[in-house]
């Protein structure tokens, strides 16, 4: 369910983080701390109820040690791709 | 003051004791974190500041209160000061319940509790121009009921009540609209 804080439910942005984050070993706490957010913040990005800006995503991606455009996508994304 | 344990003046707070609940470091309050519970608090909260704002009504029901008589101003400052230390308990739980987040500065939060707290503070000043618009009305419309003086009160608790109003306005918000915080 997209909540109100997505900045536009109309196009929400689907992402990879939770599997890119289990890949590393990393926790929630782990990964708000690379990306100097609350944990709950990632807690609302993986399960795609909050759409991150430009810099938290690049921050985000930067932790994940990948590439913004592997982590985020304007359509769903496929499990392990 | 260390810089570690710096005081924000204007949010009234320090930095460790808004990180402290920012973080559910202490454990003992997380029961305030269930929405449900949060929106009783709300509830609780709105109902308090209601009664406040009907304290100059509090001696005209049928209490036989007698203000003329020592006791019955006692009984009466009591009940007043009473209200108002729920309401300031409320408010408090009510600060921790939504991890502060309301009142917290800035550089403290995220962009996503930014952003919730932005749209608390927007819903709340909806609401707020609402109630003011209501007081308004009825000090326009009803001259007769005497909204602020039914007993020689100068309406004071309708000021105390539009205070707290003020500053818990966002947080209730916040705890009512927030599946998750």
């Amino acid at each position: 369910m997209l909540l109100s804080m997505s900045r536009n439910p109309e196009e929400p942005v689907y992402n990879r983080i939770e599997e890119a984050r289990t890949a590393l070993g990393l926790s929630r706490q782990d990964l708000a701390d690379l990306a100097g957010v609350h944990y709950q913040t990632i807690g609302y990005l993986e399960r795609e109820e909050y759409s991150p800006s430009l810099v938290l995503a690049l921050r985000i991606a930067k932790s994940l040690n990948q590439e913004v455009s592997e982590l985020f996508s304007l359509t769903p994304c496929k499990k392990g791709k | 003051m260390s810089e570690k344990n710096k005081y924000y003046w204007f949010e009234g707070g320090t930095k460790k004791g808004v990180n402290a609940l920012l973080n559910d470091e202490n454990s003992k309050f997380r029961w305030l974190r269930p929405q449900r519970n949060r929106r009783i608090l709300v509830v609780l909260m709105a109902l308090g500041l209601l009664l406040t704002s009907m304290g100059s009504y509090w001696p005209t029901l049928k209490t036989n209160l007698n203000l003329s008589s020592s006791a019955g101003l006692i009984i009466y400052s009591a009940t007043a000061i009473f209200v108002v230390l729920v309401l300031v308990g409320c408010y408090s739980l009510l600060r921790i319940a939504v991890r502060s987040i309301a009142d917290a500065p800035d550089e403290l939060l995220d962009e996503r509790q930014i952003a919730v707290r932005n749209t608390s503070f927007r819903y709340a000043y909806f609401i707020l121009g609402y109630i003011i618009m209501g007081l308004l009305l009825l000090m326009l419309l009803g001259p007769d009921l005497k909204l602020f003086e039914p007993e020689g009160e100068d309406g004071s608790y309708i000021v105390i009540a539009t205070l707290f109003a003020c500053a818990a306005l966002p947080s209730m918000v916040m705890a009512w609209r927030e599946r998750d915080i």
